[in-house]
């Protein structure tokens, strides 16, 4: 490809193209305007793009990790920074989780025969189409009243001395519950996405360590998971991308101190008061990570994509 | 070395003296160190409140840590949250229909035997100064008709951050076209529909009337002083008959001369646009006055009058808002108690009122303080005398008929659904309902 | 002997992990709702002291006017996003799979809508569609055009709209990976048969693209019926139901409502949806793959 001359279009090819640039990262351009602006400006609209920029909305968001007290501020009211660590852990961790895991059992299903390899094969197929809203009720139920272990036992017990709290100790309102289910809503996604990487790696490689001695684990650790890296980067992004973004689930099993980013902006779209300028501060804090992945592994994103719908 | 080490011992158990006989004389010497937690909606009044807390946690020694929540989430998060055996609230602020449910549940303290307590009641509380209709309204269960002032009720929380409904007008529009500040509901609608004529490009009159609760909010504003009601003394419902329509009908014309985009405002989006200066009018609570004062969020600072809600067939303004109240199943109810007191009582009521918020005291309204920081107050303590406790029932299946309502006039407003057939249907479904929880048992 | 054993015990080894984790937060979950869904129960009720109904709330479901016009609303969303964004998504591949400078950086920019959160794009739109503030009506007036009602009338549209220009990067970049996969020799036989580009579109391009064309279709439509964040925000489902999907109204059902039983019936009902939606891509693309072994067999056969 590399070594074939560009050909040449026409003007208005590119005239096409500007307008389909424009259109997509316009609004997310508009919205970067618009969170250095105060909230006077954005509602009379004044300047456009000309205008006094101001750090203003991002020092309201950021309050509670700042090590000043900005002075437009009669109180903190925001926990932005708070949240951001509760996503970054829950994300960060369940990413991990789902990759290794995800990894080992599209492994079993590529490379071995055995019993219940069908059925385990279907169901995660199966179960991929699940949205989040049909498992509100469910897991909003199991995870209050039923996952939970008596506050009086021997675990429950030990876990409440150390960490404080009161009643039984739930799923509900933890950082591993809400890793739990996106865990489980990721998985059927990774395994299916990375059976078709593994199916590319050579089996004569794998025979050639096995002859070695190398046992299953080690040639799968070391043998497979080298040869699958862009795959991994792929499913890693997009694990990262739903455990990022999810809203429903977390809204639903969070409590005060376990709020992930995109509860905080729904919750902060407070019918009381608009604030657009905040609002947009906390979107565009939500976006930058996601926005630093898309630019810096595009490719991976893209293999990731099509192998996903073309090897479906 | 060893007469330095008793001076200081001596010194020690001098100090320890002294904080002893500070105790004696300091009711929350008990509770020092307590962390309180609490629940508050996400709303000016307790964003105002949010500024004194510090004041409470330096007074007491109690630490005050808040989980703040828009009220429908707070709602969500507190039927959760009463229904364990222990709960993680120690105190929570209630939107005013869940009194109902939490009542009915038995999941909020009866406040008889805090205040009966006499290490824990302050004896200069005076009661009597609290806001009848706001107590009655938000706190006080099982009286007439269940919800409502009567012999065989008690109460259950205490109202904080109630509001009434106003009417705020811009006084430079109305002098420039020699306007009338409405009295009725006639000349309110004339005048809703005249200002866009007079005032190109500018709406009569701002109101929520989004789908679901905004638009039921809107129509209970004018239901109420046209005359009409949810219910008849024998719950059937009545929302459908001729004063019923006519609220409806009131709700259309101010949409249809309202700002551009009316039919789809929320509260927040309302309020919004009369900021921005596109409306006359606002009818709504009266929480915004501290907004429409503040340089960085309003262009009509200082253009703003207030008057009362206008009269229909009688004055009946918006009793709403919230409440606060201790969950049975909390951990420090008796620090919760004496936060509660402390937020209500004379100083802190003019406390929070002075931040922005809404006071619950007949004192507050009159002081000189707050009235000369908030010259509307005045007019706020006027309108509280018509505000009407029978505003909207408040029953455990009222979420669901509101519920509904707000759906089936965001219909009327936006699909032009006719309003008879719409409200026939609200009243339809509404009997179900009532029929369903048990309202025609007795008939 | 002992390490044969191991040997076979290897693949329950390594599917353990995501077996335990699958079965206990999504196919017990999955089960729980649909005993869930046969109870009259509200958030405040464990679920042993819910009420047995049967199949009331899925009768109940099957007659409620709401349910209908949210389920009505749901399939018009599917529907229209899935055509549109097809048409222009298949529409610029075409267009643009020409070697030129920058595709990369052309596809990467394309690819960031659909990275950003949902929450996040609801409330971009939610601002530019704002009837006074937002750019649209802005622009609009600017021009001298009558401004829009955006969120109001043309709710059901606007977030339409939105998600056409969320998705349809997806259906690009998948259709651009389709075009550049094709044999360039059927290509270059047609040009020199002296086929003009439409032609070569139509006769040879689309046919060969086809089957990744309705697999991509597929997996668009089962994600549109899991829209839900980027509608909550922009109308909370209002005007009235107009724009109010299935996962929003089974959310407000539950939590709002504190139906928990009907929001369970509700969601076996999209789920049932869904398998039949699954079924049919698994199904095609079987039938596809077997077309193919056919076919390959028959050129063999032929050679």
């Amino acid at each position: 490809m590399s070594d074939k001359a560009y050909e040449k279009q026409n003007p208005a090819f590119y005239a096409l193209l500007v307008a389909l640039i424009f259109m997509s990262v316009g609004p997310i351009v508009l919205m970067f305007a618009n969170s250095f602006k105060l909230d006077v400006d954005i509602t009379s609209g004044t300047g456009g793009l000309l205008f006094m920029p101001t750090i203003q909305n991002y020092e309201t968001a950021l309050c509670d990790v700042l090590w000043y007290e900005p002075e437009h501020l009669d109180f903190c009211g925001l926990k932005f920074g708070g949240a951001f660590i509760n996503s970054l852990v829950i994300a960060l961790v369940s990413t991990v989780l789902t990759l290794v895991i995800g990894c080992m059992a599209a492994y079993a299903l590529v490379r071995f025969r055995f019993m219940g390899r069908d059925a385990a094969s279907l169901t995660t197929l199966m179960v991929r189409m699940v949205p989040p809203a049909v498992l509100l009720v469910p897991v909003f139920g199991l995870w209050n009243n039923e996952f939970c272990l008596d506050k009086d036992g021997l675990v429950g017990g030990m876990i409440r001395d150390s960490f404080g709290g009161r009643g039984d100790v739930c799923l509900a309102g933890t950082h591993s519950g809400i890793i739990l289910i996106y865990v489980a809503m990721n998985l059927p996604f990774v395994i299916w996405i990375l059976q078709s990487f593994i199916m590319q790696v050579p089996r004569s490689l794998e025979e050639a360590a096995r002859v070695d001695g190398a046992g299953p684990f080690q040639v799968f650790f070391k043998i497979v998971l080298p040869l699958i890296k862009p795959g991994l980067a792929a499913a890693a992004i997009f694990t990262f991308r739903i455990a990022w973004n999810e809203y429903l689930l977390a809204s639903a099993l969070s409590d005060r101190d376990t709020k992930t980013v995109p509860i905080l902006i729904v919750n902060n779209m407070s019918e009381f008061n608009v604030e657009w300028g905040v609002i947009m501060a906390t979107g565009m804090l939500l976006a930058v990570p996601p926005i630093i992945f898309t630019l810096f592994a595009s490719r991976q994103i893209i293999t990731g994509m099509t192998a996903g719908a073309v090897k479906g | 070395m060893l007469t330095y080490l008793s001076r200081t011992t001596l010194a020690a158990s001098t100090a320890l003296a002294v904080i002893a006989g500070a105790a004696a004389a300091n009711p929350y010497a008990e509770y020092e160190g307590t962390t309180l937690v609490v629940n508050f909606p996400a709303h000016p009044h307790y964003d105002a409140v949010m500024q004194i807390l510090p004041e409470f946690t330096k007074e007491t020694g109690i630490e005050v840590e808040v989980d703040q929540l828009p009220y429908l989430k707070m709602r969500e998060r507190q039927t959760l949250e009463l229904a364990q055996e222990e709960g993680e609230y120690d105190l929570i602020g209630y939107v005013v229909f869940s009194k109902a449910d939490y009542v009915y549940a038995d999941q909020l303290e009866n406040l008889a035997k805090y205040f009966m307590n006499p290490k824990l009641a302050n004896p200069a509380y005076d009661p009597a100064d609290l806001i009848d209709g706001y107590v009655y309204n938000i706190g006080f269960a099982g009286g007439d008709r269940g919800y409502l002032a009567g012999k065989t009720g008690s109460l259950f929380g205490l109202p904080y951050g109630s509001e009434t409904s106003v009417l705020g007008y811009r006084k430079d529009i109305f002098e420039k076209h020699g306007l009338e500040v409405p009295e009725t509901y006639d000349e309110m609608l004339a005048l809703a529909c005249k200002i866009p004529e007079l005032e190109p490009g500018m709406g009569g009159l701002s109101s929520r009337a989004a789908s679901g609760h905004h638009a039921a909010h809107a129509f209970l504003l004018h239901l109420n002083p046209l005359g009409g009601a949810i219910f008849d003394e024998e719950w059937t419902p009545v929302m459908n008959n001729a004063e019923g329509v006519q609220a409806a009908e009131a709700l259309k014309t101010i949409v249809d001369c309202g700002p551009e985009g009316a039919s789809t405002f929320g509260f927040g989006e309302a309020l919004g646009a009369f900021l921005n200066g596109d409306t006359a009018m606002f009818l709504d609570t009266s929480i915004v006055a501290g907004q429409i004062d503040n340089p960085d969020k309003s262009k009509v600072v200082g253009k703003v009058g207030w008057a009362m809600h206008p009269m229909g067939t009688k004055r009946a303004s918006q009793t709403g808002g919230f409440g606060i109240g201790i969950p049975a199943n909390a951990e420090h109810k008796d620090a919760a108690f004496l936060l509660m007191q402390w937020l209500t009582s004379k100083e802190g009521d003019k406390m929070v009122a002075l931040a922005g918020g809404n006071p619950s005291r007949f004192s507050t309204h009159a002081d000189a303080d707050v009235n000369a920081k908030f010259p509307h107050m005045a007019t706020f303590g006027e309108a509280l005398k018509h505000a009407d406790p029978d505003w909207r029932p408040i029953i455990p299946v009222w979420g669901k008929i509101n519920a509904d309502l707000g759906t089936t006039l965001s219909k009327v407003l936006t699909e032009d659904l006719d309003i008879q057939e719409a409200l026939d249907g609200v009243a339809q479904r509404a009997t179900v309902i009532m029929d369903e929880a048990g309202y025609n048992t007795w008939k | 002997m002992k390490g044969q054993i191991l040997n076979r015990m290897t693949p329950y080894f390594f599917m353990a992990p995501a077996g335990i984790i699958m079965a206990i937060a999504l196919i017990y979950p999955l089960g729980y709702m649909m005993y869930g869904s046969l109870l009259d129960w509200n958030p405040s009720q464990s679920i042993g002291e819910a009420e047995f109904v049967g199949l009331k709330n899925y009768v109940t479901l099957f007659y409620d006017p709401a349910f209908r016009e949210s389920l009505g609303v749901t399939l018009t969303f599917a529907f229209f996003v899935v055509i549109a964004e097809m048409i222009i998504g298949v529409g610029l591949a075409l267009l643009l799979d020409r070697n030129i400078r920058g595709m990369s950086v052309l596809r990467t920019l394309f690819i960031l809508p659909m990275m950003i959160a949902p929450v996040v794009v609801g409330l971009m739109w939610r601002y530019m569609y704002h009837p006074s503030i937002g750019i649209f009506n802005r622009g609009l007036d600017a021009v001298g055009l009558e401004k829009v009602d955006w969120l109001g009338q043309n709710a059901l549209l606007s977030v339409i709209l939105a998600d056409i220009w969320q998705w349809t990067p997806f259906i690009f970049i998948l259709s651009l990976a389709a075009l550049q996969s094709l044999p360039q020799s059927a290509l270059e036989a047609s040009r020199i048969d002296g086929a003009t580009g439409w032609q070569q579109i139509i006769y040879i391009k689309l046919p060969m693209m086809l089957p990744i064309l309705i697999v991509t279709a597929l997996l668009r439509l089962i994600d549109a019926f899991k829209v839900l964040e980027v509608i909550l925000v922009m109308t909370e489902g209002g005007p009235g139901l107009s724009t109010e999907i299935l996962a929003l109204r089974i959310s407000r059902t539950a939590t709002e409502f504190r139906e928990l039983g009907v929001a369970a019936a509700m969601s076996n009902y999209l789920l049932i949806l869904l398998m039949i939606l699954t079924v049919s891509m698994f199904a095609f693309t079987r039938w596809q793959e077997r077309r193919a072994t056919r076919l390959a067999a028959a050129i063999q056969e032929d050679a």
